[in-house]
């Protein structure tokens, strides 16, 4: 099935916060509840809808711990959204939050929609941050916000539909460039004027592989 | 392994090891590590390529120093006049005006395209079959690059591309056409020399980059994932869907699984050898390894190559034994159930079947209520054949908690293979989860037992089990009923009752097509040993019984006394006045019937213990015990009906009126016409003395003289005429008996020999001659001489006739032996032997004589 737009997003925040499980949860309807700490940078992706149109989402899920930092850093450029994380249970993952969104916007392009999350709001008996808190940041700073469970799976469509359409009314105004893939967004292959962008291999492979 | 040489260069493939030296020589190892070595250059070698599957290898090295290298290409498979690989081509990598070391050498899959890399960022493109030097045309790419330290070629259909790495980037070329040769930036960070490489087996053919940082995979021209391995990298391998990272030892690489120390003495210059899933992001390997030079891949293993030049086997996929095997699809699944990948571990598990004992795996699957997973795993348990009771049970349980009927039906209605699974197990597990199931696998395999405890005992389905029951044959039809036919015939009594009519009178399986072949050898169940079942339900016994009656009439006598005593508990039972009579008539219906081969003794006592009236004098009749029907009759003070009876059988048991007399004189209200006939017949018949009459109705409290006048005058009467009849006779035979003895002394006076006056002694014969005895002696000594010659005759035939039995089977004999059996014969008939021996003999027995000689005292 080829889709109309394919937006790239990046998921950050600090290790732990649940993003692996956001993830995992929005492409596979699944929960994991061991932490599998992220080594690296991940992937992941699904087909959404929006005012009728097939948008496919690429996801990166970003490993959160400090030593990582530097390998996420070449992730933003390219991603025209952005879900940026943290846990309703531990305050200090709130309190990072502005030295993220300074990560973000210095290395993403400014057009970059983002979601603010406060996750594990199953947790409310462990409830460290006031969702008015979240709220009033989002505010400040010019975010959605959304609380969410990738426990409990609550709100998590949400999230990811939600900054698409952001993103999707962005490109109504004409406030992205869609041309340049840079801001993240591309126009899927039916749409676009000519064929060379499809990925080479997609189809038929070098003899070689597939052995195994 | 080459003692003293420094190997500065290396490759694999056609399933060679190649070692390039310091030296200029190429060293050929093959799979049996022989080693081949040929002078290449006259100098250093510093870059080979050899084709993984023609015989075809470049060599990139120098044979003056500060010369442009040169460009050799050989054909290991023909030899000069030598014996040294021959050399097809020989081309100076040259760099307009520069002479700048080649840094890499990248050569593609079908050989029409090689390119070299230098360490001033240009890279020169040689197009055309690379082993012909004239066809080959060569293309500078001048882009300002930084120092090159890695090529690839991608080919995909037509479209083939050139991933470069240099030390601060990584680009790609579209060089699918010539001269028009494209370039994408894709990142502005680079890596070291042999830090890159191509995964060709991945879908996308990933570009390898690693950094210090991580591992970077450029996808469809874009950054990809990432892979943080840290640590300063030495040499990416790619083996199948594995990443092979060699890095300095610097710091321990995060989430080593395992670590081997090849070498105990490690120095600084250990290198750290880490072999990654890319799949499933999986660190499988890690080892440290002492100086590392090179990682080499052949023969489906990974080898180490140190600066010592030791080769050193690491990972080989064929070496694992299926244990091995086994023991990493645990770990592997263990792995993935911690991540909470449940799924992604079953999967794993599932390879273990058959080594990895399963209640490891399934506790877990358990213990966490992954029914889904469990029930995969439990599936693949049962597919391999490994499955044991215990698992098919809770493989059921786990289609029951799923909710999933369809899979529990397509489990265990095993369409499309074979039974793997304990099927008694199953319906008992089934039975509590679904007895649809369980019915429906008891049906399929026949367990006939099963299916009706679940349908009778759980189900409480009797019409459903009857109908089933109907379908076997005849034998387990019967084996059955008997098992399963007092609950049926308890709660459906009429289907029951109907089945139980058929199977024993003309069975035949309900489903059997009718295809006109009747059943021939019918069989029939023997209806006694179902009489018990209807303990409590007297009408349907009688309904079967009379059914049976009906059909046949060669029954044993206990169906007809069956039938008999529940007619007469019925009968008993009744009150309608109507009904009861009906029972009645069925009751002597039965009894009169001349099929009807019941118990007789049985059947009396079953009448008299209901007092059925009709049944009993019938069978009394039947038996002849006429003074019964008497007895009754009397004890009824019916006198009218022992009068009949008398009538109807004093001429077989004339005693019978003696009986009645006796019987009926204690009585009191008497008809006065019983005793009158009574008496009548008994006068009549002379059955008893007048005298004991007198003293039978002596008992009777109420018979006056006047009652029995009518007989004693008729005695009287009688006895007086007799009297003197017998008077008359008595007259008769005095006179007679004065005659006869007249006339005997007559007889006895004379001597039959000399007819004089007998004196005694005499002897006197039966003949009724006598003798004066000396005149008998003188003419015979025992015999009468008047009989005598008639005597005699007899004598010689008794004679001849005790002969006679030897004559007979000597004559049998003679007449065997005999020439002339005619005149045999005729001798024997001469002899009178065969004609009249019969006569004589009647004659001997009847006349035979007696000699009584009577003494004179
Ligand atoms: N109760 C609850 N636990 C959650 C939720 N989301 C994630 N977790 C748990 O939090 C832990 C960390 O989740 P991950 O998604 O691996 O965290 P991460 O943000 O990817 O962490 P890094 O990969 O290290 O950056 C895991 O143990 C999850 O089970 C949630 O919504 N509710
Ligand atoms: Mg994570
Ligand atoms: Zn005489
Ligand atoms: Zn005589």
């Amino acid at each position: 099935m080829s889709y109309a737009y394919l937006f790239k997003y990046i998921i950050i925040g600090d290790t732990g916060v649940g993003k692996s499980c956001l993830l995992l949860q929005f492409t596979d309807k699944r929960f994991q509840p061991v932490h599998d700490l992220t080594i690296g940078v991940e992937f992941g992706a699904r087909m959404i809808t929006i005012d009728n149109k097939l948008i496919k989402l690429q996801i990166w899920d970003t490993a959160g711990q400090e030593a990582f930092r530097s390998i996420t850093r070449s992730y933003y450029r390219g991603a025209a959204g952005a879900l940026l994380v943290y846990d309703i249970t531990r305050r200090e993952t709130f309190n990072h939050l502005t030295t993220w969104l300074e990560d973000a916007r210095q290395h993403s392009n400014s057009n970059m929609v983002i979601m603010l999350i406060g996750n594990k709001s199953d947790l409310e008996s462990r409830r460290e941050v006031k969702k008015e808190e979240g709220d009033a940041f989002a505010r400040e700073h010019g975010l959605i916000f959304m609380e969410t469970s990738a426990r409990t799976a609550a709100n998590v469509e949400e999230a990811f539909i939600n900054t698409a359409k952001e993103i999707y009314e962005k490109i109504q105004e004409g406030v992205f460039d869609i041309n340049n893939e840079a801001n993240g967004i591309k126009i899927g292959p039916q749409h676009s004027p000519s064929n060379a962008s499809l990925p080479p291999g997609s189809q038929s492979s070098s003899p070689s592989s597939g052995c195994c | 392994m080459f003692q003293g040489v420094r190997v500065t260069a290396s490759s694999s493939g056609h399933e060679l090891f190649v070692l390039g030296d310091s030296d200029g020589y190429v060293h050929l190892v093959n799979r049996t590590f022989e080693i081949r070595s040929f002078s290449a250059y006259e100098r250093g070698i510093s870059l080979l390529h050899q084709s993984k599957d023609s015989p075809i290898l470049v060599s990139i090295g120098e044979d003056e120093i500060g010369v442009n290298p040169v460009i050799k290409v050989w054909n290991l498979d023909k030899n000069d006049k030598h014996g040294d690989p021959v050399c097809l081509r020989i081309t100076r990598a040259t760099i307009p005006n520069k002479a700048v070391i080649a840094s890499c050498l990248a050569v593609s899959d079908n050989l029409s395209l090689m390119a070299v890399g230098f360490v001033d960022g240009s890279i020169i493109i040689y197009r055309g079959d690379i082993s012909r030097e004239r066809s080959s045309k060569q293309k500078h790419l001048k882009d300002d690059l930084p120092s090159i330290t890695g090529l690839a070629f991608q080919t995909s259909g037509k479209v083939i591309m050139l991933y470069v790495a240099t030390v601060s980037s990584v680009e790609v070329y579209d060089v699918t056409h010539k001269d028009k040769e494209k370039k994408i930036h894709l990142d502005g960070k680079g890596c070291a020399l042999r830090c890159s490489i191509l995964a060709e087996s991945l879908p996308n053919n990933d570009f390898m980059v690693a950094r210090r940082d991580a591992v970077y995979c450029y996808t469809n021209f874009v950054l990809g994932p990432c892979y943080a391995i840290s640590g300063e990298k030495i040499q990416l391998e790619w083996f199948r869907s594995y990443l092979v990272i060699v890095a300095k030892d610097m710091e321990p690489a995060p989430r080593i699984s395992t670590r081997v120390n090849f070498f105990s003495d490690l120095n600084r210059d250990s290198h750290i050898i880490t072999i990654l899933d890319i799949q499933n992001k999986f660190i499988v390997f890690t080892a440290l390894v002492k100086d590392v030079s090179a990682v080499l891949i052949e023969w489906g293993a990974i080898y180490v190559l140190s600066t010592d030049n030791s080769l050193c086997l690491i990972a080989k996929s064929q070496q694992y034994d299926a244990q091995g095997l086994m023991e990493i699809f645990r770990q592997f699944g263990d792995h993935l159930y911690i991540k909470g990948d449940h799924k992604g571990a079953m999967e794993q598990y599932i390879k273990t079947i058959g080594s990895l004992e399963p209640s490891y795996v399934i506790r877990k699957y358990k213990d966490s209520q992954q029914v889904e997973n469990l029930t995969t795993y439990l599936q693949a348990l049962h597919k391999d054949g490994v499955a044991t009771g215990d698992h098919t049970t809770l493989l059921i349980n786990c289609y029951t908690k799923l909710n999933k009927p369809e899979l529990l039906k397509e489990f265990v209605m095993t369409k499309d293979r074979e039974v793997d699974f304990n099927v008694e197990v199953a319906i008992e597990v089934c039975r509590h989860v679904s007895a649809e199931d369980a019915l429906l696998l008891a049906e399929k395999h026949c367990l006939h037992s099963w299916y009706l405890t679940i349908q009778i005992e759980d189900q409480k389905k009797y019409n459903a089990a009857l109908d089933y029951i109907g379908k076997l044959d005849f034998e387990q039809a019967e084996f059955m009923i008997k098992k399963y036919g007092i609950t049926l015939l308890e709660n459906v009594p009429e289907e029951t009752t109907s089945f139980l009519k058929k199977l024993c009178t003309d069975y035949e399986p309900n489903n059997k097509n009718s295809d006109g072949s009747s059943y021939s050898g019918q069989q029939k169940a023997n209806p006694e040993d179902f009489i018990h079942y209807f303990l409590n339900n007297s009408e349907r016994l009688v309904e079967f019984l009379e059914h049976l009656i009906q059909i046949s009439s060669k029954w044993s006598p206990h169906i007809y006394t069956t039938l008999l005593e529940h007619y007469i508990h019925v009968w008993g039972k009744q009150t309608d006045h109507h009904a009861r009579l009906q029972y009645e008539q069925k009751i002597m219906r039965l009894l009169e019937s001349p099929d009807a081969s019941y118990d007789k003794l049985q059947a009396l006592i079953l009448c008299k213990a209901a007092n059925f009236k009709s049944g009993i004098l019938h069978l009394y009749e039947q038996n002849k015990m006429y003074q019964a029907i008497l007895k009754y009759h009397v004890a009824q003070q019916d006198y009218s009906s022992l009068l009949v009876c008398c009538r109807r059988f004093g001429h077989q048991e004339p005693g019978l009126w003696v009986q009645a007399l006796w019987a009926v004189a204690p009585q009191q209200n008497l008809p006065h016409d019983l005793l009158d006939e009574i008496l009548s017949v008994i006068e009549k018949e002379k059955l008893l003395s007048p005298l004991s009459v007198v003293d039978a109705l002596s008992y009777s409290p109420n018979v006056k003289v006047g009652n029995v006048k009518n007989y004693l005058n008729k005695i009287f009467q009688t006895e007086l005429k007799l009297t003197e009849q017998q008077k008359a006779l008595i007259e008769k035979y005095t006179q007679q008996t004065k005659k006869s003895r007249n006339t005997i002394e007559g007889i006895r006076n004379k001597c039959s020999a000399c007819n004089k006056q007998l004196e005694l002694p005499s002897v006197n014969l039966f003949c009724q001659h006598s003798y004066h005895q000396h005149c008998f002696q003188t003419f015979s000594e025992n015999e009468c001489p008047m009989c005598l010659p008639n005597n005699k005759q007899i004598l010689d035939a008794i004679q001849s006739q005790e002969q006679s039995k030897d004559l007979h089977e000597v004559f049998h004999s003679q007449l065997d032996r005999a020439d002339d059996a005619f005149s045999l014969v005729t001798a024997y008939l001469g002899r009178r032997v065969f004609t009249e021996l019969t006569d004589y003999s009647k004659v001997a027995m009847g006349k035979f004589f007696l000699i009584v000689i009577m003494d004179s005292s």
